[in-house]
């Protein structure tokens, strides 16, 4: 990783206004953002819909410019073909050409970024192969299901094998085992030693596979780092599900609890630590027939943090 | 860059030529000059002039149609498909993106204009009224109009939807087909205003009126050789500017 003498991806201090209507009417999209991608890694870039994921991936992409501020790509300007000739992009929602067939756009795809024509028959029918789209090569794409335009949206961003992928909500109209299959593209990608920028706001899928995440809520970044930094191990809380309790012993058990859910003869107790837990274990003791089924540590997950996060922007505005 | 223009007009080509819209417009160009053989009887002994002037002129009208229709949504549909985002996030210049599409449209054209003109001599051979090689020629300026009219619903292209597109090309074209009487009214005028408009849209506006030789090969009036060379240059310069203008809106454009 720090062989590699400048970031694959600098952002520095971008903002961007849209002007909007008759009245010129002034949209913040991004205020101030600064991150910086590493070769190697798999950057998560995080937010609610409409928190300007989209308007920075554009500026990665030299379709549109910041209002002000820095990005460079290979540390070159977005829109220089050099920095483009070492890239893959997949937008939100990818739509192509209705009367190409896929075979045929993969080899516009592989023709536009340079891969030699001696090669790009070859790379289209791998991709096709990866993507599991061979039967579907010689089809026109009007007539594909959401998944299968997504996967010839992941298809021509790796056609020319780029070093850096930029990919906008990639798990969107994807099935279970659609995702599953592209995570393990993903991780493919990074053993290859490519480097990963995607916008998301599916969280299990970032834990999953992401080095480092950044969180941007309305146009702000709010956090930039390593997901081992953001989470912390600490225990949150903790579970413990008992079994067989009466009446008395319930309210008694309620008393140490944060929170008790009653379900069937199972009683769910959330606690605040393991002082706590051992309340619990004496009172089920004391009272006898109780069974103890379940102890459950609970740390806290991308999730909470991000809807922390969210919250707390939400009572700022 | 040779690579990537080509390979943005192939397939601007491949995506048009299966459009149904295209399709159409030509099997009714061709029904066009079949009904020549319908109205044949009525033409009091002028037959064969009026079944050339027919064909020629659906071939014109018909290809102008293409042109405008398919050029006017061009550039507009890649933006609201945004498919546009995929083809500028490769390594492709913005007057690359531009120059393939409109040759790739041009390619359509050329297409259209040698299925229709094939058609158009099968018709003339069929109704025996002669074929002569000379009305190829009025096929070839409708060709250097069309280079014109395609560049301007491109440049319209980069900038408006496509109906705006559309009307604004067709009002070129008719205006285009006007500036002699532009000219006339510039001269004629007392008022300076309009004098100095008349002017400003004279030089503005596409000459489209040099283009039309059809009666001319209809009726076998000889032709200045240096006439139609100079409207092919005319085409080409007028073509290339508009062509810049475009790719410069576009280079400026945020998506």
């Amino acid at each position: 990783m720090s062989s590699y003498p400048e970031p694959v991806i600098s952002v520095t201090r971008v903002s961007k206004v849209y002007r909007s209507g008759l009245r010129m009417k002034r949209v913040q999209a991004l205020t101030d953002i600064s991150l910086e991608v590493e070769r190697g890694e798999i950057f998560g870039f995080l937010g609610p819909n409409g928190a300007g994921k989209t308007t920075l991936i554009k500026i990665l992409m030299g379709l549109t410019e910041p209002t002000s501020g820095s990005a460079l790509v290979f540390g070159r300007p977005p829109r220089d073909a050099a920095a483009k000739a070492r890239l893959g992009f997949l937008p939100e929602s990818p739509y192509f050409y209705d009367h190409l067939t896929a075979r045929e756009f993969l080899g516009l795809a592989a023709r536009l970024s340079g891969v030699p024509k001696s090669e790009a028959a070859g790379r289209v029918t791998g991709q096709l192969r990866l993507l599991r789209m061979e039967k579907a090569a010689d089809v026109q794409m009007r007539g594909f299901s959401r998944g299968m335009l997504q996967r010839m949206g992941i298809a021509q961003a790796l056609v020319a094998d780029p070093e850096l992928v930029v990919l906008d909500e990639p798990m969107g109209g994807l099935d279970p085992i659609g995702r599953k299959e592209f995570r393990d593209i993903i991780v493919d990608l990074r053993e290859r030693g490519k480097t990963i920028f995607f916008s998301t706001h599916i969280l299990s899928d970032v834990e999953m596979i992401c080095d480092r995440v950044g969180i941007v809520i309305e146009g702000r970044m709010v956090e930039v780092g390593r997901l081992s930094e953001i989470l912390t191990s600490d225990v949150e809380s903790i579970e413990v599900t008992v079994k067989g309790v009466t009446g008395k012993t319930q309210k008694a058990l309620e008393r140490v609890s944060q929170k008790a859910i009653k379900s069937g003869d199972q009683l769910l107790l959330t606690v605040r630590n393991e002082d706590d837990v051992d309340r619990v274990l004496a009172i089920c003791r004391e009272m006898g027939g109780i069974r103890v089924v379940g102890i459950d540590p609970h740390c806290p997950t991308l999730e909470d943090y991000f809807m922390a996060h969210v919250a707390k922007a939400g009572r700022a505005s | 860059m040779i690579e990537r223009v080509s390979g943005i007009a192939l397939n601007t080509f491949r995506e048009s030529i299966r459009d149904k819209v295209l399709v159409t417009l030509i099997v009714f160009a061709v029904l066009v000059m079949g009904s020549a053989r319908v109205i044949q009887p009525l033409a009091l002994g002028e037959e064969a002039k009026i079944v050339k002037d027919l064909g020629l002129s659906a071939i014109t009208l018909f290809c102008v149609l293409i042109s405008i229709l398919v050029g006017g949504r061009i550039v507009y549909r890649e933006v609201e498909k945004r498919t546009i985002y995929i083809m500028l996030a490769k390594p492709v210049r913005r007057w690359e993106f531009i120059l393939g599409k409109y040759l790739g449209l041009m390619s359509v054209l050329v297409v259209s204009l040698v299925v229709m003109t094939a058609a158009f001599y099968l018709i003339l051979l069929i109704l025996g009224v002669g074929a002569p090689l000379s009305l190829l020629l009025a096929v070839l300026m409708t060709l250097f109009e069309l280079a014109i009219l395609t560049a301007v619903a491109v440049l319209f292209s980069t900038f408006s939807t496509p109906i705006t597109g559309a009307v604004f090309t067709f009002a070129v074209y008719f205006a285009g087909h006007l500036s002699r009487d532009l000219k006339l009214l510039a001269a004629m005028s007392p008022s300076p205003v309009v004098k100095a408009a008349s002017y400003l849209f004279y030089y503005l506006l596409p000459n489209l009126g040099n283009f039309n030789i059809r009666p001319e090969v209809v009726y076998g009036v000889p032709l200045d050789p240096s006439a139609l060379l100079l409207s092919g240059l005319y085409s080409l310069v007028y073509t290339a500017t508009l062509l810049l203008i475009s790719a410069a809106i576009c280079n400026r454009k945020e998506f």
